[in-house]
Order: structure tokens, then C-alpha cells, then sequence
């Protein structure tokens, strides 16, 4: 269907759309005008992300003589490959009805590991191998032998995409990764280059949080967007941590062992140079004095991850005298690498700031702050001179440099805590110093200062006031979205007794009880018999779900679970879960029906969708909240409340809530489509933790369901699923219009619109 | 669940005993494939097959007891306990190929390279979302979440194996036969990728949002089951004209030409470029077939009063024929027989007559059957034609008190008597007939098939031209 809103006319790809994405269209649009920042949340399955595609690419269709470009950010590759499925949709539409001028260029942009089709080279099983592999096939210095010497192998992608030079371009249309793969096979062009090129041509470039959260990888990917970008994060309830993760370092025994081989190599390296071909240490030497450290030209493979955020003003600034030799630079590295060692023998929990620490560096180890600020810098330069190729080697020594030029850069917002051992494990010495950011905007801050827009979004973004604060921003648009629904489509339950009328909780105290576990099979058990198809469990941990799945084995409810259905279980492995997640899908399309045991905040809980018959129910046993009782939680609480006030309670349970919300929501996506979603925990019916719950959940929340029993429950579920197999009217019917057609929208004007809204 | 093969102890030494049937071993088998790899290689030539078990159940009670650190110690004694004690290897490499088949949309193995947090001391290590593992003893670590997982992946499959589960060996080579069959064929197959991707552009399609798909149809109608499900002959007649006078009335959004047309053009098609897409692989459809035919076959024959050999098939085929043939007519007969009573008009009665003409002139016949078969065979025949006798004698014993009935009509005891009994006679004796008919129905078309069918239509037209009268005491057999 075609609509104007206000000056631009919106091509959406269906027959019908749901008035809460009319309006999100709205609120964006005034966004993307005033050239602001925006916040919204709406509910999961109601469709965000084709009423952001349809409006941005119709935005940019409407004004040929500014086009914006769109840059959408995922949490997941996965994520990503849903999203260009739905523009490919889009696009095929818009190309249906406004012909050529529609063709936009989309392509999505990932690792080399996801995007390389040199055999070889993807022999290598994870992202450094299969980079290290890349770079020894495709450096400049190895090229550079391999014209001389045939007998140096070189991959023959790479070569062609390099031959084809300027000729070598994407014609306009969507690409997933699959196609790239298969239009680079096709051509014989390296896509993985071939994408990173085009990047900047691209309409619509769709990618990780990393490439513009991770200084590390932004450096490189995102340094030549204009500013007149709208960049979007999706799903990002989950933002702040991702930008404090990003900008947080381990040191740990291994990682200092590892570094100082790496300097050993490093040494010889720089000796047998010395004897061969001096004059490239002294040519990297001169480089250095001119300050232009690295951003000079060098070929596009060469480059690889850059330096931590650092400010524009640093990056001009010449590399410091004293490591600019690259012996003087070793000795420095040496020199803090047995500093660290020395730090790392302590007995006590030490908590210390940035600051002092350098301090205490520079009267230790004689390295000041400016030396420290440099040294990733300066790393990289050395080895891109050393023409080292195997760079998965070095990764601990470019973990100590990271960590150095972080403590140089920042003063505040940081803390370095060493723990001597683990509190669970206290009798195993395993003694880590880290350095962890406790300010998410620090990450976030560049890309806030360099787009004109960017939008933040997700199903679960409640309170939606605590964001800006967090991530210091202040946006122009903050909406948060009801679901106007057909009909009660979402049963949530809150159930606090088990089958023996004991309340139910994962609470410390509580979650040992073998009591507590039982009930908790019971339910699930009588849960299976009733629910048709898939049913999602969520559990707080890993080791929570490790123990109750034992313990159910023993005494026998699983087996009688698998009388019903089979059960799938996510493990820390990626590959096993991954497969355990396309069986479970099999199992649930063959009508066999089966049950997911997975982990809230894992990785599953985060991107998988359990839509339609795959997630007729999801049950949440317990509140997912962090564990307290680590450091550097802590120390980011005391942060929290000194800088922005904000309560720990708060923040705790605003956390915990927010990701049970998250697993809970996974399983609707359209009005069609239908789910309960039993909270099982004795915890969720008080009302300080009930009301932390987005509000598209607390208004289907009846007080019926707010202090259920297992037996209850049971009735509602059975009640609740008859009730959804009848048919229905899909276009709501009556004076509460859930589903608008193009007449619709023509006959209301935009009044009628908003009362409907609210 | 193979975890369910438990140790029980005697409670006395500290011996325990594990329980294993033939389908455990199936069960082990096709869930842990280094079993199965190790089972090929080792029995019986380096250990006996009790050896073997007991090695495995030793290894198995070794996890039972979570001990990783002792599991490694022994592991490192005794290398074809190892084999037990480590990750699988096979299942690993089958998983890295399936890892590559999985729909795009939940491959979260692919984040594992856009990530840094996999990489060592990158992002915040000690939170506690993340679980300590002891590292050390990784290689003999294995969860009861990855035996599930297994479990539920082997059920999920379905792979039968179709030899005697005693045979261990056998077992255990069938099962390793269709594994290999399985991974050529999981090579091979390139259309799988195809496949994903329409499913993901189709899961990417919000339902409710699209427009009602009205693809033009026309719907099937059976104007009347039983006609449909009855008997085949009845159909073969009535169809050509009945069905077709009823599909113009239906409503339908397709007309009976476009209908045709298309059949035509897809049949043209399939003839053109083969059946590129089957529903179900040939070979699968054969099997399928030969299995249903041959238990309808088998179900024919054990109808008969001897399970492994026909009495029919002892006489001489010209016997045989005659024989199935008059009980065809037979059968014709009296079902237009039984169906023209209570007489109500004259052409029934015509009819009536007719018919008992016909049903007389039949003993002779049978009589000369049964002369003609050798004296050793002469009882298993007259047997046979004794259930003809009977059927016909009571049609025409229920036509002469009929008859009788019909002179002394004023006598009203006699109507009241003969209106019933009769009446009651002759649905004992209808329903008799209809089960002797499908028996012989079912003999004469598993016997031989073409000739039945074709005497039973040259007969149609024989009855039917009885019952008009147009050739009133025709011979039946031409």
C-alpha cells in the first residue's frame, strides 16, 4: 500500500498495516525532520522493523536531492539476515511500483569468517585464524612477493576483485551475506573487499553494534559515513551494556604469559630486520616523527582493528619520542607487562581508578600516561613493519595494549579491579586485573556526536526515561507504543504456587529447595500436555538450569516431559545450541512438538524468535537478576548512583526485569500469531518488580492472573487456547480498528489517528 | 533416553549391574557414533562383544559420577576407554556440516566471528553471567543437556534399520551403512540452501498484513459417499453419467474446461521434463505400494477357510473360471432379485420371473461342473457350489411362497404371516450372499484380475437386458 505522510509518500509492502506502526512512522519522520535523536519502543511483533525500513528508504526515496543513507545496526548476524530478508521484500515492492528510481544498494557487512569463500582460508575455525588466513594471502608485502615469486600462494578472489579495480561494483539490489557469498563466487571477486568497498556506496548498510560501538573495528568500517546518516539500533534494550563491554579489558595470568612470548617473537623479528633490511625500521621511524602514525595510505588489508576511541585531537598528535624506536617500544612493553605481573600477586580484592594507577605506573615502571595512550597505536604500526601476517598470534600482546591506551586515555568513568579468585571458587588461585567501563555513553558518545540522527528502539525500553540518562543523550522523539490488539492474544501469568500451594521463587534462599524445583517440573510437566507445539523455558543461569535439569532427570519428570514432547537444551557450546535451535524448529513443524530449556540474557534469549507454533508458551522460572555479588557490578552501581542517582535496587531490578521481558516477548510477531507467557515466581506479583514490566505486558496483565497456582494456571491455559482456535475478525471490527487498509488511512485524517493512538 | 540405563546395585559388594537390551544398543548406537566406531573396529577382533559393554557401561558409570578429573586419570591408562570417555568426534565433524545447512536466521554460530567477546580477555570477564568451567579436563567433560539434545536429534531423524536387533553386528553395520548413505546424500544435495532461503523470505512475511490470497480452487465434491466409497462396479457404471451432472451444479470459481486444461497442460509437463519434484522419491512410493497391496493381499487370503493354500487354485482353470463365473452371475441375479421385492407393479413380477428362469436354469449347469472335475476333487467343488445351491434355493423357495401367497391373497393370516417371515428370510439370506460375494470378489480379482472384470461386464449387459426382457431366458455364458 502507498500513504503520505505529511510530504512523503510511504511505500509499505503489505495490504494492511497496524495503526501503532503508523504512528511509529509518524514519530520517526518528525525525528528524521528535526534531525534528532529519537527513542521508541514498541512492542514485539508488531512489525518495527519493516515500518522503519518502509519509512527511511521512502524518506530518502522523497528527497532525491539529499538522500540519506541508512545504517542498521543488529545485535545478531542472524538478526541481520532477518532484516535484509524484510528489505528485500520492501524493495522488490517499491521496485514493483515506482520502477527503477527505486534500486537502492543494501548490503550487509560482517566478518570475514561469514563473508570469505577462499576454501582455504575458511578452513580456519574461528575469526582470527580465518583473518590471520585472509591476511597471509592477501598482504601487500605477501603480493608483493608473490609477484615475484609464483610459488607464493596468494588467493586468486582477492587477485580478481584487485584486477577488476573500479569495474569491480555491486550492481543495485539487496544483499545478504548468502548473496554476497554467491555473487563473489560468481564473479570470482573477494566479497568480503568487494563489500567493504561498496560500503560506502550503499544505500542501506546493515551490520553488528560492533562496527560503530567498538572503537576497535569503527575505526576502519564506519570512518567514511557522511554525517547525513540515519543510524538505527535495534533490539537495543540491551545497549548499555554492549557499550561497557566494549570498552572493558581483562589481564589475566595467561593473557601476560602469551604477551610476553609475543614480545619475545617481536624482538627476533626486529633483530633479523635489523640485519636484512634496516632502512624499514628507519622509514617507519621517520613516519612516526611526521605524526602520521598509520592513517596515511595503506593498502585496504593491511588495516585491521584501530585504536580505541580516542579524541579527533589525539590522532593528530605525532607518536610520543620515547617508543618511537622500535626497541625503546619493546622495552616499554616489557617493562609494563612485568608491572602488570607484579599487580596481579596480590591476596586482596584491590578497586582502583584510572588515574592512579597511572600514576602508579609512572612512578613503578617509568612509562608516563601520553606513552601508555600511544602504545595500540604504535603495536600496529610496528607489525604492520615487521610484515607479521599471523596475527591471531598476537593477540595477547594487543590485549595489554589495548588495556594501556585505555588507561591512558580515560580518567573517569573506569575503574581497574583485581580479584585474586573467583568468590564461588575460592580455593582456585585465578587471579585477573580488569579494567571495566562503567559509563555506557563513553562508547556511544562518537556515533551520538557524528549522525544526524540516530534512532534507538526495541520492544522492551521501560522506563523509557532511564535511557537517555544512561547513555547521555537527549533525544527529540521519546514514545513509548501500545499494541492495539484484535483480540487478548497475549495470556501473561504471574504464578507464585506451585501444585502443593508453596510458593515458588528462585530468591537465594529458595532455589535449592527441592520443593521449589518440583513444583517447577510439575508445572512445566502439565504445562507440555495441554500447549500444542513449542514451548520455551527460561531459566536465570546456566548452572541454575544445570541443576534443575538434573534433578528433574532423576526424579524421572523429565522422561515423562519427553512422553509429550522432546526436549531441546541451550549449552554454552554455539554450534551444539545452534543445531539443537534448527531441530527444535523441525520438531515443532512436523507436529511433534517439543520444549527449549534455554538461559535469560544468553545468547538465544537475545536474538532467536520463538514466533508462531515454534513458542506457544514461554515460561520464566525465577527473576533473572545479575549476580550481585560481583565486583564489578558493584562498582558500577556505586557509579551509577554517584553520577546519574540512580537507585542499585532500581537499577537491579529495572535490569532483571528487562530481560525477562525480553525472553517473554519472543514469542509474538504478528496479531495472527498468539502465546502466554507464565511468570514463574512468587517475586513478580509484588508491584515494585510487576510494574518494571513494559507496558504492552502489564495492560494484558489482568489481577485474575496475579497470584496463580499450577492448577490455575493449567484452566487459564486450556481456557486461553480454546479461545484462540476459533476464527476471528482480523481487522478488529467495530469502533477499535486494529488493522488499517489504504482507504483507511486516506478517509481518516491525521486527528482521528491520534485519538485512536492513545 | 540412554541415561536410563541405570546400575542396580546387589546392596552388598560393591558390585553393580547394568541391564542392556537389544534396543539399548540400537539406541546407544545410533545416538553416540564413536560407539558405533569403535564397536565395528574392535569386536570381535581385539575384544569380545561382552568386553566391549563392559568397557562402555565402565566409561558411562565414570561420567555417572561427574568426576572429570578421574575420568581423565583413567582415559590416560586405558585408550579404548578413552574412545568412550572423549567428545565424539564424528558428532562434532557431522555438526560442523550441519552448522553450515541451518536456516540463516538462527545461525548463531556465524555471530561467533562479528563478535569480540569470544575472544580472550575482551569485555568484562568476571560478572558472573558467565560460568566458570574448569578448563583442564574440557576433553572429558559431557553434559547431560548434550545427551539430551542428542537424543531428541536421533528421534527427530527417524532412522530405522530393518534387521534383527539380536544381531549386534548386523545392527551395528546397517546402522553404519545408512549413516554413510545419509552424509553422501547431505553433499550432495544442493537444493537444501534453496530451500532455507524461501523458507526465511516466507517466515520474513507478517501473515496478518497481506491481503487474502484467493488462489482459484475448485473443491471437490462426492455427491454421494457410499456411491463413492461402495463398490467399485456400481461406480465404474454410474460415474460416466451421475458424476458429471453433478459437478455443473456446484459452485465453482473454475470451469470444468479450465480444470482440464490445466491437469492437461501440467500432465504434458511431467511427460515433458519428468517429475522433477516428486512428492515422494519412487523408490519410497514402491515400497509403500508393494507393502499395502501385499497386506491387502495377504488380509484376501486368510478369508479363505485355508490360510496358505486356495482351494481354487487346486482345480483346473477351466473349473475355476466357470466357477467364479456362475457365482458372479449367481450373484447378480439374486441382488436384482431381492431387490424387486414386495412386488408392487407388473413389470416387477415380469421381472421377478424372468430372473427365477434364469436362477433355474443354473443348477443344470452346476451340475455339469461338478461332474466334470476329477472324482478327488469333486468334494472340494461341490463345497463350493453348495453355497450357490443354497442361495438360489431360497430365492426361489421365497418366490413360490410368494407365489402361493399371492393366490390365497384373501386370507388375511396368511398375509400378515408371509409378510414378515419371508421378509426376515430374506435379509438373512441378502446379507449372506453380500459377504459370499465380496469374498468371491475379492478371490476373483486377486486370482485373475482382467478376466474377472471382463466376464462381469459382458454379464452387465446380460442382466440388463434380462431385466428389460428383451431376451428373456438368454443363456448367461456366451
Amino acid at each position: 500500500m502507498k500513504f503520505q505522510i505529511e510530504d512523503v509518500t510511504v511505500y509499505f509492502p503489505y495490504d494492511h498495516i497496524y495503526p501503532e506502526q503508523y504512528s511509529y512512522m509518524i514519530e520517526l519522520k518528525r525525528a528524521l525532520d528535526a534531525k534528532g535523536h529519537c527513542l521508541l519502543e514498541m512492542p514485539t511483533g508488531t512489525g518495527k522493523t519493516i515500518a522503519l525500513l518502509s519509512l527511511i528508504t521512502s524518506y530518502s526515496l522523497s528527497k532525491p536531492q539529499s538522500p540519506i543513507k541508512l545504517i542498521y545496526c543488529t545485535r545478531t548476524v542472524h538478526e541481520m539476515e532477518k532484516t535484509l530478508a524484510e528489505l528485500k521484500l520492501l524493495h522488490n515492492y517499491q521496485i514493483k511500483h515506482l520502477g527503477p528510481q527505486a534500486r537502492i544498494l543494501a548490503i550487509g557487512l560482517s566478518s570475514r569468517k561469514n563473508l570469505c569463500v577462499n576454501p582455504t582460508v575458511l578452513a580456519a575455525e574461528n575469526r582470527d585464524s580465518v583473518d590471520a588466513g585472509c591476511r597471509k594471502l592477501t598482504a601487500s608485502w605477501v603480493r608483493a612477493m608473490a609477484a615475484e615469486n609464483p610459488n607464493v600462494p596468494t588467493c586468486q578472489f582477492f587477485e580478481n576483485y584487485e584486477k577488476a579495480a573500479s569495474a569491480a561494483v555491486l550492481p543495485p539490489g539487496v544483499y545478504t551475506l548468502q548473496d554476497l557469498r554467491a555473487f563473489g563466487k560468481e564473479k570470482g571477486w573477494c566479497p568480503y573487499f568487494l563489500a567493504r568497498h561498496m560500503v560506502q556506496f550503499a544505500n542501506v548498510v546493515v551490520y553488528s553494534y560492533q562496527y560503530l560501538l567498538d572503537p576497535k573495528v569503527a575505526g576502519i568500517i564506519s570512518k567514511e559515513m557522511q554525517k547525513e546518516s540515519v543510524v538505527i539500533f535495534d533490539e537495543a534494550h540491551n545497549i548499555d551494556n554492549v557499550c561497557i563491554e566494549a570498552l572493558s579489558v581483562s589481564v589475566r595470568r595467561q593473557t601476560l604469559e602469551g604477551a610476553t612470548r609475543n614480545l619475545n617473537r617481536i624482538s627476533h623479528e626486529i633483530d633479523r630486520f635489523k640485519a636484512t633490511d634496516a632502512s624499514r625500521l628507519r622509514a617507519e621511524y621517520n613516519r612516526l616523527v611526521e605524526g602520521l602514525a598509520l592513517r596515511g595510505n595503506l593498502p585496504i588489508t593491511d588495516n585491521w582493528l584501530s585504536n580505541p576511541a580516542l579524541p579527533d585531537d589525539i590522532l593528530k598528535e605525532a607518536v610520543p619520542g620515547n617508543i618511537r624506536r622500535a626497541e625503546h617500544f619493546l622495552h616499554v612493553l616489557r617493562r609494563l607487562v612485568q608491572y602488570l605481573r607484579g599487580r596481579l600477586e596480590t591476596e586482596n580484592v584491590e578497586k582502583e581508578s584510572p588515574v592512579g594507577f597511572v600514576a602508579s605506573i609512572s612512578s613503578h615502571a617509568g612509562i608516563d600516561q601520553k606513552a601508555l595512550k600511544f602504545c595500540y597505536d604504535r603495536l600496529h604500526s610496528l607489525m604492520l613493519t615487521l610484515e607479521i601476517t599471523d596475527t591471531d598470534e598476537f593477540l595477547h600482546i594487543q590485549t595489554i595494549c589495548d588495556f594501556a591506551t585505555l588507561v591512558g586515555t580515560y580518567g573517569r568513568g573506569f575503574s581497574i579491579i583485581i580479584e585474586p579468585f573467583d568468590e564461588r571458587m575460592p580455593h582456585i588461585p585465578d587471579p585477573v586485573l580488569q579494567l571495566s567501563c562503567h559509563d555506557a555513553s563513553l562508547a556511544i558518545k562518537p556515533v551520538f556526536d557524528r549522525f544526524q540522527s540516530v534512532v534507538i528502539t526495541s520492544g522492551t525500553l521501560s522506563p523509557i526515561d532511564l535511557y537517555p540518562r544512561l547513555l547521555n543523550f537527549h533525544p527529540v522523539v521519546s514514545r513509548s507504543f501500545t499494541m492495539s490488539l484484535t483480540r487478548d492474544c497475549i495470556c501473561p501469568m504471574v504464578l507464585t504456587r506451585g501444585s502443593d500451594q508453596l510458593p515458588v521463587s528462585t530468591k537465594f534462599d529458595m532455589r535449592s529447595d527441592p520443593g521449589v524445583v518440583r513444583n517447577y517440573g510439575k508445572l512445566l510437566l502439565e504445562m507440555v500436555s495441554v500447549v500444542p507445539d513449542g514451548i520455551v523455558c527460561f531459566f536465570v543461569s546456566y548452572s541454575y538450569m544445570d541443576g534443575i535439569i538434573n534433578t528433574w532427570n532423576d526424579t524421572g519428570i523429565l522422561k515423562e516431559i519427553m512422553q509429550h514432547k522432546l526436549v531441546f537444551i541451550e549449552t554454552q557450546d554455539v554450534v551444539e545450541t545452534t543445531l539443537a535451535l534448527d531441530n527444535y524448529r523441525r520438531a515443532c513443524d512436523c507436529g511433534r512438538g517439543a520444549v527449549f530449556f534455554s538461559v535469560a540474557r544468553g545468547k538465544v534469549a537475545e536474538g532467536i524468535d520463538f514466533d508462531r507454533h515454534y513458542g506457544r508458551l514461554v515460561i520464566m522460572f525465577g527473576v533473572p537478576f545479575q549476580y550481585t555479588l560481583s565486583k564489578i557490578l558493584m562498582a558500577r552501581l556505586e557509579y551509577l548512583r554517584d553520577t546519574f542517582q540512580i537507585k542499585e535496587g532500581d537499577f537491579l531490578t529495572f535490569d532483571a526485569l528487562r530481560q525477562a521481558a525480553q525472553c517473554v516477548g519472543r514469542v509474538i510477531r504478528s496479531k495472527a500469531d498468539y502465546g502466554m507467557m507464565i511468570f514463574a515466581d512468587k517475586r513478580y506479583s509484588r508491584h515494585d518488580k510487576r510494574s518494571k514490566l513494559p507496558s504492552w505486558i502489564l495492560s494484558h496483565l489482568r489481577d485474575a492472573n496475579l497470584n496463580l497456582s499450577t492448577d490455575m494456571a493449567l484452566h487459564i491455559a486450556r481456557e486461553f487456547l480454546r479461545k484462540m482456535a476459533q476464527p476471528y475478525d482480523k481487522t478488529g471490527g467495530g469502533d477499535r480498528k486494529t488493522l488499517l487498509s489504504q482507504e483507511d488511512l486516506e478517509k481518516m485524517g491525521d486527528g482521528t489517528m491520534h485519538e485512536m493512538e492513545y | 533416553m540412554i541415561s536410563d540405563i541405570r546400575p542396580s546395585t546387589d546392596g552388598r559388594t560393591n558390585k553393580v549391574t547394568f541391564n542392556l537390551t537389544p534396543e539399548n544398543i540400537l539406541q546407544i548406537f545410533s545416538e553416540k557414533p564413536a560407539v558405533l566406531h569403535a564397536f565395528l573396529s574392535y569386536v570381535p577382533n581385539k575384544m569380545s562383544e561382552r568386553d566391549f559393554w563392559t568397557k562402555y557401561f565402565r566409561a558411562e558409570y565414570l561420567h555417572g559420577t561427574k568426576n572429570s578429573i578421574a575420568a581423565a586419570a583413567e582415559a590416560a591408562e586405558d585408550e579404548e576407554l578413552a574412545v568412550f570417555l572423549k567428545q565424539d568426534d564424528i558428532l562434532a565433524s557431522e555438526a560442523r556440516w550441519k552448522v553450515r545447512r541451518v536456516d540463516p536466521t538462527l545461525n548463531m554460530e556465524a555471530d561467533e566471528g562479528d563478535d569480540y567477546t569470544h575472544l580472550p580477555d575482551r569485555g568484562i570477564f568476571r560478572d558472573g553471567s558467565k560460568e566458570m568451567t574448569e578448563s583442564q579436563n574440557e576433553l572429558y567433560r559431557r553434559t547431560l543437556s548434550q545427551d539430551f539434545n542428542r537424543h531428541a536429534a536421533v528421534v527427530l531423524e527417524g532412522r530405522a534399520v530393518d534387521v534383527e536387533l539380536e544381531d549386534t553386528r548386523a545392527v551395528a553395520e546397517a546402522l553404519a551403512r545408512s549413516k554413510q548413505e545419509l552424509s553422501t546424500k547431505g553433499e550432495s544435495d544442493g537444493d537444501a540452501s534453496w530451500e532455507r532461503l524461501d523458507r526465511v523470505s516466507r517466515m520474513t512475511e507478517i501473515e496478518d498484513l497481506q491481503g487474502p490470497n484467493n488462489l482459484p480452487l475448485a473443491p471437490l465434491c462426492i455427491k454421494d459417499p457410499r456411491d463413492y466409497f461402495d463398490s467399485q462396479q456400481a461406480n465404474a457404471l454410474r460415474t460416466s453419467g451421475d458424476a458429471f451432472g453433478g459437478m455443473e451444479q456446484i459452485k465453482c470459481s473454475l470451469s470444468t474446461q479450465e480444470v482440464y486444461g490445466s491437469l492437461r497442460e501440467s500432465i504434458s509437463q511431467i511427460k515433458a521434463t519428468g517429475l522433477k519434484d516428486p512428492i515422494v522419491k519412487p523408490e519410497v512410493a514402491h515400497q509403500v505400494f508393494d507393502a499395502l497391496t501385499n497386506s491387502i493381499s495377504t488380509t484376501k487370503y486368510h478369508i479363505g477357510k485355508n490360510p496358505h493354500e486356495s482351494v481354487l487354485d487346486r482345480l483346473p482353470k477351466k473349473t475355476k473360471e466357470e466357477l467364479l463365473h456362475h457365482w458372479t452371475s449367481i450373484l447378480e441375479l439374486l441382488k436384482h432379485f431381492w431387490a424387486s421385492y414386495p412386488i408392487t407393479t407388473t413389470y416387477l413380477y415380469t421381472k421377478v420371473n424372468r430372473l427365477k428362469d434364469a436362477m433355474s436354469n443354473i443348477y443344470p449347469q452346476l451340475e455339469e461342473i461338478k461332474g466334470s472335475v476329477p472324482s478327488d476333487l469333486r468334494h472340494q467343488v461341490s463345497l463350493l457350489v453348495r453355497p450357490m445351491h443354497q442361495a438360489v434355493d431360497a430365492a426361489i423357495q421365497h418366490y413360490e411362497a410368494d407365489m402361493q401367497k399371492r393366490s390365497t391373497r384373501r386370507e388375511t393370516k396368511w398375509i400378515r404371516l408371509g409378510g414378515t417371515i419371508p421378509l426376515l428370510y430374506a435379509c438373512l439370506i441378502l446379507t449372506y450372499t453380500l459377504y459370499i460375494r465380496s469374498i468371491l470378489l475379492w478371490r476373483g480379482s486377486y486370482f485373475c484380475p482382467i478376466d474377472v472384470k471382463t466376464t462381469s461386464h459382458l454379464q452387465m449387459q446380460h442382466f440388463s437386458e434380462i431385466i428389460r426382457g428383451e431376451e428373456p431366458c438368454a443363456p448367461l455364458i456366451c
